[in-house]
C-alpha cells in the first residue's frame, strides 16, 4: 500500500517534533533539576555573605554571571534562586490543580445544587483580587516557603475548577458515555476510562501553564516583603534587586536570573505540549504516519 | 419461553409548557429466539422505548408500567441493579449514530478487549467478534475517528455482542451502511436468533424488517398499532397505517401518506391516525382496542378477531 504523507502543520512544530525539541527540553529540565539538587553539596552558598570590594563586576571567568550591587556572584545565587522557584512553582501549581480539579470534578459530576454552590464560591473568590487574597493568606501565617505555596495554591485553583467542570458537563452528554453505560460499564469505569482521558490533558496543560505564573507570584510576594526574607536568594528577589543595577549599566544582575526563569519555564511548556499531543490520539496518529 | 414481557409501558417527558407522550401503553412479549422488528417513522418514539428499557432516559422522563426481562422488572429494579446485572450482560444495545458512540481515545481492538474483560470473557475473542460483524483486523487497529460510518457501525455491533447479551436491542443498526453490509448485518442478527439469541430490531427500514423479522410491531405516534407475524404484516396488513406505510415503498405503490404525523405534545384522544386515514369515521374518536390491531376498521378482519 502506498504510504500517505500529509503536510504537518507549521505552527508549534518545534514544540512537538518527533524527538529533537523534546530531547532538548528534557535535557534542559534534567540539567536544571540535577544542578539544583547538587549545588548545596558541590558549591554551597552563604546566603548572607557580601563582598563590597567586588561590587557590580561584569561577567568574567571568576564570576560567569557577574556580581550584583553587594558583590555577590549572580550565577551562584541564580542557581539557588532557581531551586526555590522550581520548588514553589511546581508544588504550588500542583496544589492549585488538585484543589481545582477536585472541586471542579465534584461540581461537574454531581451537577444540581452542589454544582451551583461550588460555582458561586468560585465566582466569589474570583471577584477578589487574587494577589490581595494571597497576601491575606501569607499574612496570617509565618513567612516561609510553605506559606507562599499555600497562598498560591489556594488562590489559583479557580480556572482549573472551571475547566474541569465545563469539560465534564459537556462530556456527560456525549453519546459514547450513554453507550458505555448501556454496555454495562460501572460508574467508576465510566469515570476512569471514558471521562478522565479527556480531562487529564487539559488539567496537565493548566498545571504547566500555572508553573511560570506561580514563579511570578512568588516573586511578587517576595518583592512585597511577604515571601522569602530578602537576603535569601530567590529569582524574584534577584530580578527585583537587579532593577536598581540596570541604571548603572549592570544588565547581568537581572538578565541572568531572568534567563533562568525563561529557559526553565519554556522547557516545562514544551514538554507539556508534547505530552498533551501524546494524549490526543488525533495528533498521535498524525505523528506516527 | 417469554424473555421480555412489557406491560402497560408508557413514557412521557414533562417540559415547561407541554408534555411529550413518547411511548403510550405498550403491552407485548418477546419470546426467546424471536426477532421482533419495531418499525415506524422517525419521531414516533421507537428509540425512547429502547432507552427506557436501559434506564437511560433524561431526568424529566416519567416511566410507568413494567418491562420484565427474565424475571427482573427493568423499570422498577433501580439503577444499581441495572448497572450490575442488566446492562451489557442481559441487555445489549447497538446504539444509533455509531460514530459518536465510541470513546475517541482508544482503538477498536482495545475497546473490544476491554469490554470482553469487563464481562469476564476472553479478550482474545476480539478478532473473531470483529470477523463476525465483517470488520477486518486492520480496521480494528484504528481509532474511532479514522473509521468510516460503516466500519464504526460494525464496531459498535461487535461491542454490543461482546458480553453475549440475552436480549440484543439494535437501534437502527443499518443506517449508513450500503446494501451488502445491510444484508450482512441483518443476516448476523438473524443467525443470532436462529442459534437461540433474541433480538429487538428498531428500524424505519421496512425492507430490513421484512428480510429478517419473525414478528413486526408497527408504531405510530407513540402507540403500537399493529403487532403480528412478519409474513402477515407484509402480505396482508390489517391496520390502515401499515397498509399506507407499505404503499409508500418505492417498490410498491410509491404513494406517500397524505398529511403529517401528529405532534407528540398534542395527541388526539382517539385514534392518532384518523385524520390521515381514508377509512376514518365517528367511531375513530375513541381509542381502538388492540394489539394485535388497534383499529376500528381493520382491513383484515380475521386478524383482529
Amino acid at each position: 500500500m502506498a504510504e500517505l504523507t500529509l503536510p504537518r502543520p507549521r505552527r508549534l512544530r518545534w514544540l512537538r517534533p518527533g524527538a529533537r525539541g523534546t530531547v532538548v527540553a528534557a535535557t534542559v529540565l534534567v540539567v536544571a533539576v540535577v544542578v539544583c539538587l547538587a549545588v548545596p553539596v558541590l558549591w554551597p552558598l552563604d546566603q548572607s555573605a557580601v563582598a563590597l570590594d567586588q561590587v557590580g563586576l561584569p561577567p568574567s571567568w571568576a564570576h560567569p554571571g557577574g556580581t550584583d550591587d553587594l558583590g555577590r556572584d549572580v550565577l551562584h545565587r541564580s542557581i539557588y534562586g532557581l531551586r526555590v522557584s522550581l520548588l514553589v512553582g511546581v508544588i504550588a501549581a500542583v496544589t492549585a490543580t488538585l484543589v481545582g480539579g477536585l472541586l471542579g470534578g465534584v461540581a461537574g459530576l454531581l451537577g444540581g445544587w452542589p454544582d451551583r454552590i461550588l460555582m458561586r464560591v468560585v465566582d466569589t473568590v474570583a471577584a477578589l483580587p487574587h494577589l490581595l487574597l494571597g497576601i491575606f493568606i501569607v499574612a496570617m501565617l509565618r513567612p516561609s516557603l510553605g506559606a507562599v505555596i499555600l497562598s498560591i495554591g489556594l488562590t489559583h485553583w479557580l480556572s482549573t475548577a472551571r475547566i474541569v467542570r465545563s469539560e465534564l458537563l459537556s462530556l456527560r452528554t456525549r453519546p459514547f458515555i450513554d453507550a458505555a453505560i448501556s454496555g454495562g460499564a460501572s460508574r467508576a469505569r465510566v469515570l476512569t476510562r471514558h471521562l478522565l482521558p479527556h480531562v487529564l490533558p487539559k488539567i496537565a496543560l493548566a498545571t504547566t501553564l500555572m508553573v511560570p505564573h506561580a514563579v511570578w507570584h512568588e516573586t511578587s510576594l517576595s518583592f512585597l516583603g511577604l515571601g522569602l526574607p530578602p537576603h535569601l536568594a530567590s529569582l524574584g528577589n534577584m530580578i527585583n534587586d537587579g532593577q536598581r543595577s540596570l541604571l548603572t549599566g549592570a544588565w547581568w544582575a537581572s538578565i541572568v536570573p531572568g534567563l533562568a526563569v525563561i529557559v526553565v519555564t519554556l522547557a516545562i511548556a514544551a514538554l507539556s505540549a508534547r505530552w498533551r499531543d501524546h494524549l490526543d490520539p488525533r495528533v498521535r496518529a498524525e505523528l506516527d504516519l | 419461553m417469554t424473555l421480555l414481557n412489557i406491560d402497560g409501558l408508557s413514557v412521557r417527558f414533562r417540559l415547561r409548557d407541554a408534555t411529550v407522550q413518547a411511548v403510550s401503553d405498550h403491552t407485548f412479549a418477546v419470546r426467546r429466539g424471536e426477532l421482533l422488528a419495531i418499525v415506524g417513522e422517525s419521531g414516533c418514539g421507537k428509540s425512547v422505548l429502547a432507552h427506557a428499557l436501559f434506564g437511560l432516559l433524561p431526568r424529566n422522563a416519567e416511566v410507568s408500567g413494567r418491562a420484565i426481562l427474565d424475571g427482573v422488572d427493568l423499570i422498577g429494579c433501580g439503577e444499581k441493579r441495572l448497572a450490575r446485572e442488566i446492562r451489557g450482560r442481559r441487555l445489549g444495545l447497538v446504539p444509533q449514530s455509531p460514530a459518536t458512540a465510541l470513546t475517541p481515545v482508544r482503538t477498536g481492538r482495545r475497546l473490544l478487549a476491554e469490554t470482553l474483560r469487563a464481562h469476564q470473557r476472553d479478550p482474545a475473542l476480539a478478532d473473531s467478534l470483529a470477523e463476525q460483524v465483517g470488520l477486518d483486523a486492520a480496521a480494528l487497529g484504528k481509532y474511532p475517528f479514522e473509521l468510516s460510518g460503516g466500519m464504526a457501525q460494525r464496531l459498535v455491533t461487535a461491542l454490543a455482542l461482546a458480553p453475549d447479551p440475552a436480549l440484543l436491542i439494535a437501534d437502527e443498526p443499518t443506517t449508513g451502511l450500503d446494501r451488502p453490509l445491510v444484508d450482512h448485518t441483518l443476516d448476523l442478527l438473524r443467525r443470532r436468533c436462529d442459534s437461540g439469541g433474541t433480538v429487538l430490531l428498531i428500524t424505519h427500514d421496512l425492507a430490513a424488517a421484512e428480510r429478517v423479522a419473525d414478528t413486526v410491531a408497527v408504531m405510530y405516534a407513540s402507540r403500537i398499532v399493529e403487532h403480528r407475524p412478519a409474513a402477515d404484516v407484509f402480505t396482508a396488513p390489517a391496520h390502515p397505517y401499515t397498509c399506507a406505510l407499505l404503499n409508500a415503498l418505492p417498490d410498491r405503490a410509491f404513494q406517500p401518506i397524505a398529511g403529517h404525523p401528529p405532534m407528540l405534545t398534542a395527541l388526539p384522544a382517539g385514534c392518532a391516525f384518523a385524520p390521515r386515514c381514508t377509512h376514518a369515521d365517528g367511531a375513530c374518536a375513541t381509542l381502538p382496542a388492540g394489539p394485535p390491531v388497534a383499529c376500528h376498521h381493520p382491513l383484515v378482519t380475521e386478524a383482529a378477531a
